[in-house]
């Protein structure tokens, strides 16, 4: 096992590597740089070339290519030019928020999928079965932001200005302005409030697509002849269910967190968008229309090694849920 | 799955730092050096400066815009409107100020003389500005921020505010340690850039190389600013957090009313909106034309606009055969309703524009004879210049059988302009004249249109943000021709003679009529076809008193602003 991940983490290094590469040459290649944003009247083409020379872009793009592998090697992603400061230190600021984000809703989503699916596999053909379907296929079908903003409108502006509920949601940011003078607790419980917008509207889409597919695995677990054997001995319908038939039902669905994490990713964009959440998916996408070629790279390249990282996690996770599955 | 979550939280609530005593701290070295200073003077300012018995003082004020606050504080490389505007009214402080009719107003500087032959510019400044880690602001500030600006290697984007000044440390002299002097060739309006490029601190910025000043975590991670309001913390495309200055003096405002300016980046106009609506947010800077009558409804909002700046136009290419004729330039303009555009496609809330000169401006003749909208008339000049439909295809041809077809570029994304060239289209079709408008990536297109061996196009929609110098030499003059912005390639000698007149002329009593003949001559010869200068919006809540925006700005007196006490 512990050779396969080793394995499996070399073979990664040029596959990160090559898209890399082709990345730094495509982004290079598309017209404009940095400098053709600060575009005034006034602006004279001497401080152009003068801020050309100061990001270094007077420099032919292969040798800017060596450099920037050189200097990657060795941990250095050079300076954002839109943050004008270290790339690492940007991505750092960054990088938790859609953590925390993606965490919370790729969680909710395989909590509430696995649940429903199950739910609607035992209660097959039933009213509830029926309803649940009609309810998922609703939500799969519906865009992450345009969910997104019919719960700002419910759940933030109706809920406090006209409905007067009790409780309402902050429709954007990570917290509120007054975070600083809370108590730790209470610092909590503002992050949480403000996460339940984004969350949601990340989670719901992703739960029916799970719940769909947890149905199908279900319905195929409890028809096969050992959960037929439980319930002939006698087993209550419950240990049957939680038992015998869920942790097999399972096996498919652990493919798709391996799937999902990338999605999350790029789904992240236009939730982090909506909610004002300063997360990667918004910082990239700055950084390629403002031509910030040093954070496009850094960003690229932590994506392409997400990407990597989580198929490996699916697949080992595989071997752990599946004894009949072995890595030699 | 809780425990993910409860994991996330706690990770989340340990990533922002603050120590125990509630003080934000810098990993950053530099931050981290001066940050502890800065929090330690204004502890003590606030203990010497008890907050004065009015109930105004008091109160956080939020405001909330889409996009951030790009270069921070560091006036030396700063090209965007906020930064520039949160360097010259929150954090940092300018020589002079503007009032409300664009007169230049001590500031820092408590007066300034300018000597007979007027090349020598000398400031006296106040003595009773501190930087916020407890130096104080003197005259080798002003010299080493005027040393920084005018060096080539910083690179500082409006170069041309130097453009009649002696760059470099030549051009600069401190002659004592509030009395710094400048030189200067005589030209209109040279205070301008002194209202605009605030003054950075030498002793932590002196020992920065200037081309890595740009990098330097002074812009955006730990500014330290002289202004009203002291820098607190910044967490990137998020919000920037300002506290009042407690010892800021009485001679320049006294400290301002509330306690806290927060600002907050959220990229979404919606959500902008929905925030203001429900009390998120005090203050939403440029809302868009149509989110305005959901502001004006709202009975807890105020909303207010101002002619700004800006202006959008459409550039002419002169150099193409078809737009090398004035009365052909004309007729374009003459072919299009711009009124209907600015109330079609802004809800009304531009003015048309008839040349660079804003409406508000000083320089602006009420009088002006503008090119109406004749469509007849338009017809008739095209005519006059030799194009006549004469294979009967509806659009008109010259002598040479070249049809009168122009090309009408615009940046991939924006609505606006992409309808200002539909729009073209269309009217301009009525009077024989083919539009067609194309679609080009931004970046593609600033390099089609800036290179000047390329000049890859026949009309393009454009936008201009002037200063209060009003200066169009780099767009019009013949001398510039080979410069990236000379976009519509005018060669016009009576328009050089103004140009080069104006750019000198000191007096305002007597540029004026050179203004008004430098409008005439702009409309004559129309190198663009002006659409109109936009207005910006805003809109904020009835809690936040005694807000003043106007063409200086949306930030211009954040220090007068104050909260109804009985909203706290």
């Amino acid at each position: 096992m512990t050779r396969y991940v080793v394995r499996r983490l070399l073979g990664a290094v040029p596959l990160v590597l090559g898209i890399a590469t082709i990345i730094f040459f495509v982004v290079n290649a598309a017209p404009g740089d940095p400098t053709l944003y600060m575009m005034a009247p006034g602006m004279s083409s001497e401080v152009v070339e003068q801020l050309r020379v100061n990001y270094g872009l007077d420099q032919p793009v292969h040798v800017r290519y060596v450099k920037w592998v050189g200097a990657m090697l060795t941990g250095d992603f050079g300076y954002s030019f839109s943050y004008n400061r270290p790339v690492l230190d940007v991505l750092m600021d960054f990088l938790p928020n859609t953590l925390v984000l993606s965490a919370c809703a790729l969680g909710l989503a395989f909590l509430v999928g696995i649940v429903l699916g199950t739910i609607q596999a035992v209660k097959q053909y039933s009213g509830l079965d029926s309803a649940l379907s009609v309810v998922l296929l609703f939500f799969y079908s519906m865009p992450s932001f345009w969910l997104a903003l019919m719960l700002i409108l419910t759940f933030s502006l109706m809920a406090r200005n006209v409905w007067d509920w009790p409780i309402y949601f902050p429709a954007s940011g990570i917290t509120s302005t007054g975070h600083d003078f809370m108590g730790p607790w209470e610092q909590v419980a503002d992050r949480a409030r403000h996460l339940v917008l984004p969350t949601l509207s990340l989670a719901l889409v992703l739960a029916a697509g799970i719940a769909r597919y947890m149905r199908g695995s279900m319905l195929e677990v409890i028809r096969q002849d050992f959960v037929r054997t439980a319930r002939a001995k006698g087993l209550p319908e419950r240990t049957v269910v939680f038992k015998h038939a869920l942790r097999n039902a399972l096996i498919p669905v652990i493919t798709l967190v391996g799937l999902y994490i990338p999605v999350l990713f790029s789904g992240t964009v236009f939730v982090e968008y909506i909610f004002a959440w300063p997360g990667m998916g918004r910082a990239i996408v700055e950084a390629i229309t403002r031509r910030d070629y040093p954070l496009v790279m850094a960003a690229s390249f932590f994506f392409a090694t997400m990407v990597v990282l989580a198929n490996l996690l699916a697949d080992v996770l595989y071997a752990v849920v599946d004894p009949r599955i072995r890595y030699e | 799955m809780k425990k993910l979550l409860a994991l996330g939280l706690v990770g989340a609530a340990a990533a922002c730092g603050g120590d125990d005593s509630g003080r934000v701290t810098f990993s950053d070295p530099f931050c981290a050096d001066v940050m502890p200073r800065v929090q330690d003077w204004v502890d003590q300012q606030r203990e010497a400066n008890p907050v004065p018995d009015d109930p105004r003082y008091g109160g956080t004020v939020v405001a909330g815009a889409i996009g951030e606050i790009a270069d921070g504080l560091n006036a030396a490389v700063t090209s965007d409107y906020s930064s520039s505007q949160h360097q010259m009214f929150v954090g940092l402080m300018t020589l002079i100020e503007y009032d409300a009719d664009i007169q230049a107003q001590p500031y820092l500087a408590e007066s300034w003389e300018v000597s007979e032959d007027g090349t020598e510019l000398t400031f006296r400044l106040r003595d009773d500005i501190y930087w916020h880690d407890g130096e104080r602001t003197d005259a080798h500030d002003v010299a080493f921020t005027y040393r920084t600006v005018t060096n080539p290697e910083t690179a500082f984007p409006n170069a041309a505010f130097w453009d009649y000044y002696v760059r470099g440390p030549e051009g600069v002299e401190v002659i004592d340690d509030f009395t710094v002097r400048i030189r200067l060739q005589p030209h209109s309006e040279f205070l301008n850039a002194w209202s605009t490029v605030a003054i950075l601190p030498e002793h932590l910025l002196g020992d920065v190389p200037p081309a890595e000043l740009r990098q330097h975590p002074y812009g955006s991670v730990c500014p330290v600013g002289n202004g009203p309001f002291v820098f607190v913390s910044h967490a990137a495309q998020d919000r920037w957090v300002f506290d009042a200055n407690p010892a800021f003096p009485e001679g320049t405002g006294g400290r301002p009313f509330v306690d806290r300016y927060i600002y907050r980046v959220i990229p979404e106009p919606t959500t902008l909106l929905t925030e203001l609506l429900t009390e998120n947010i005090d203050v939403y800077f440029a809302p868009t034309p149509d989110q305005a009558p959901r502001i004006q409804e709202a009975e807890h909002l105020e909303f207010q606009t101002f002619t700004f700046r800006n202006y959008v136009m459409v550039v002419w290419n002169s150099r193409r055969p078809q737009l090398a004729d004035a009365r052909v330039r004309q007729a374009l303009t003459m072919g299009t309703n711009r009124q209907e555009v600015v109330d079609a496609i802004l809800r009304g809330y531009g003015a048309v524009a008839h040349t660079s000169v804003p409406p508000f401006h000083w320089a602006y003749d009420p009088e002006i004879e503008s090119l109406p909208y004749d469509p007849e008339g338009a017809a008739a000049l095209l005519e006059e210049a030799g194009w006549v439909d004469r294979d009967g295809d509806g659009v008109r041809e010259n002598a040479d059988g070249v049809p009168l077809s122009i090309t009408v570029k615009y940046n991939q994304g924006n609505q606006i302009r992409q309808d200002i060239a539909e729009i073209m289209q269309a009217q301009l079709a009525g009077i024989g004249v083919e539009i067609e408008p194309l679609v080009v990536e931004w970046g593609t297109l600033l390099q089609q249109i800036n290179t000047p061996e390329l000049r890859d196009f026949d009309g393009v929609v454009m936008g201009w943000v002037t200063e209060f110098r009003l200066d169009d030499t780099d767009l019009f003059h013949s001398g510039r021709i080979d410069q990236p912005y000379a976009w519509s390639g005018t060669q016009n000698p009576e328009l050089d003679r103004l140009l080069d007149r104006l750019a000198v002329t000191l007096d305002r009593d007597e540029a004026a009529p050179l203004w008004a003949e430098y409008q005439d001559a702009l409309i004559e010869e129309q190198p663009y076809t002006f659409f109109y200068f936009i207005e910006r919006l805003d809109g904020w809540n009835r809690r936040v008193e005694n807000v003043v925006m106007d063409q200086r700005g949306e930030w211009v007196n954040i220090r007068d602003w104050y909260i109804d006490p009985a909203s706290r």
